[in-house]
């Protein structure tokens, strides 16, 4: 909770507005749907910012207009502009964890990294644990049902 | 003279037989050598599959252990399970685990164990996208990509005399180095192309358990926003094809099935409620 907080402060951008690029010219829909009204056409490399998506779609603002575009066409980042940096979520769990100033985060830092894999030892404790939090085949049936999730057979593409 | 041919068969017979017992032995031993050679190239059967995935997942859980959080665990299982149950393995002993580690990534172990870290379970937003993760893992089970990789390993790392003992039995020294070997296979990676039928398959999968199939690539438009060099994502940008190059792949295959699917539940609320502990 608190590390999420921690992040949020870095952060105040995630979940809200993210800067995106348009891939391919693409059309600018008042709703997320094929049939609906088109706003405006984008051109490829169009700066946008990206909003909530729906299904196949990409709620977003644009110069040109706010509206739908398909999520497919979109990449998040500005056109060539650098990429932000180290999300530093690493880094904040160590201070957090472990107190420290987080400088050693380069070998300091908790969690799973190749160096851990490489030197895992087995712990059967959390063996143990996982299969207690297991759910069986009929119950997980019964939430699906809840959150009104109907199977239906689908095939794999060819 | 009854006696003298008696005792002639006697010192005949005694050099005869000690003549043959060696080459005996190392007849066993060979026989064994190519059992396991057998063994070592053979399709590996469900059992040993699932005994060969817990040693791989116990050493995972020592690289990081689990989130001690009853309800995500048991919601990301309950995913899980009904997912899985939608596979051609619906029968696997099917284990979900939320890793308790910052950093992004997920783990398909053979034998039907899938872990999840809270790091990425933090940047998804609805059960869709939880769904189109757990699906792209199950399809590494159902299709035994890990496994098979393990399997290749093994041959190529250990005589094919381990390699087989490593396969079979539980407590050996060759063991040991398969399970090291196997856990050590999720800092190199699979191959491009059982990736990139994951994230195909998956789509499937998440299509036929009714949810949104979007959930996948709305989780790969977001890692795709992030650094390559954010050591959060670090060691699985290498393991995996850029997501960038993930979307304009399922963008040129799975366009007619990611469109027909696309109106089914996503749960946000849910998955917000279900996980307001872990994030």
């Amino acid at each position: 909770m608190r590390l999420f907080f921690l992040a949020a402060l870095l952060f105040p951008l995630l979940g809200q507005t993210e800067p995106a690029t348009v891939i391919r010219a693409t059309e600018l829909k008042q709703s997320p749907a094929t049939d609906a009204q088109t706003v405006a056409q984008l051109p490829e490399n169009t700066a946008v910012e990206a909003l909530d998506r729906q299904g196949g779609w990409t709620h977003v603002k644009a110069a040109s207009g706010e509206g739908w575009v398909k999520l497919l066409a979109l990449r998040y980042g500005g056109p060539g502009s650098a990429k932000k940096g180290d999300s530093g979520i690493a880094q904040v769990f160590n201070v957090a964890r472990t107190g420290s100033s987080g400088t050693q985060v380069t070998t300091g830092v908790r969690g799973l990294d190749e160096e851990k894999l490489a030197n895992a030892q087995p712990n059967p404790g959390e063996l143990e644990k996982l299969e207690k939090y297991a759910v069986a085949r009929p119950a997980a049936a019964g939430f699906a049902a809840k959150g009104k999730l109907a199977a239906h057979p689908v095939d794999y593409p060819k | 003279m009854t006696r003298t041919a008696l005792l002639l068969a006697l010192l005949v017979a005694a050099p005869v037989q000690a003549q043959f017992k060696l080459p005996d032995l190392n007849i066993n031993k060979l026989v064994d050598t190519a059992k396991n050679v057998v063994k070592a190239t053979r399709e590996i059967d469900e059992n040993e599959e699932i005994a060969i995935g817990r040693d791989v997942a116990a050493r995972l859980l020592g690289a990081a252990p689990l989130m001690n959080d009853l309800r995500v665990q048991r919601y990301v299982n309950s995913v899980g399970r009904w997912l899985a149950s939608q596979s051609e393995r619906p029968d696997l002993p099917w284990r979900f685990g939320v890793m308790d580690a910052p950093q992004l990534n997920a783990f398909a172990v053979p034998g039907g164990t899938i872990f999840i870290t809270r790091g990425l379970l933090e940047k998804m937003h609805s059960e869709a996208e939880l769904a189109g993760v757990l699906s792209h893992e199950i399809v590494h089970v159902v299709r035994k990509h890990h496994l098979k990789a393990i399997q290749k390993g093994a041959l190529a790392h250990l005589s094919a005399d381990a390699a087989g003992a490593a396969l079979s039995s539980v407590n050996s020294e060759a063991r040991n180095k398969l399970v090291s070997f196997g856990t050590e296979m999720y800092s190199r990676g699979l191959d491009k192309g059982d990736e990139f039928e994951a994230d195909r398959l998956g789509v499937v999968i998440a299509a036929r358990g009714g949810y949104d199939t979007y959930g996948l690539p709305a989780v790969l438009q977001t890692l795709q926003g992030m650094n390559a060099k954010d050591s959060a994502v670090a060691l699985m940008f290498k393991t995996h094809p850029a997501p960038g190059e993930r979307l304009d792949t399922l963008a040129a295959k799975m366009q007619p099935v990611l469109d027909s699917y696309s109106s089914q539940p996503q749960l946000r609320e849910r998955f917000a409620s279900e996980t307001k502990t872990a994030r």
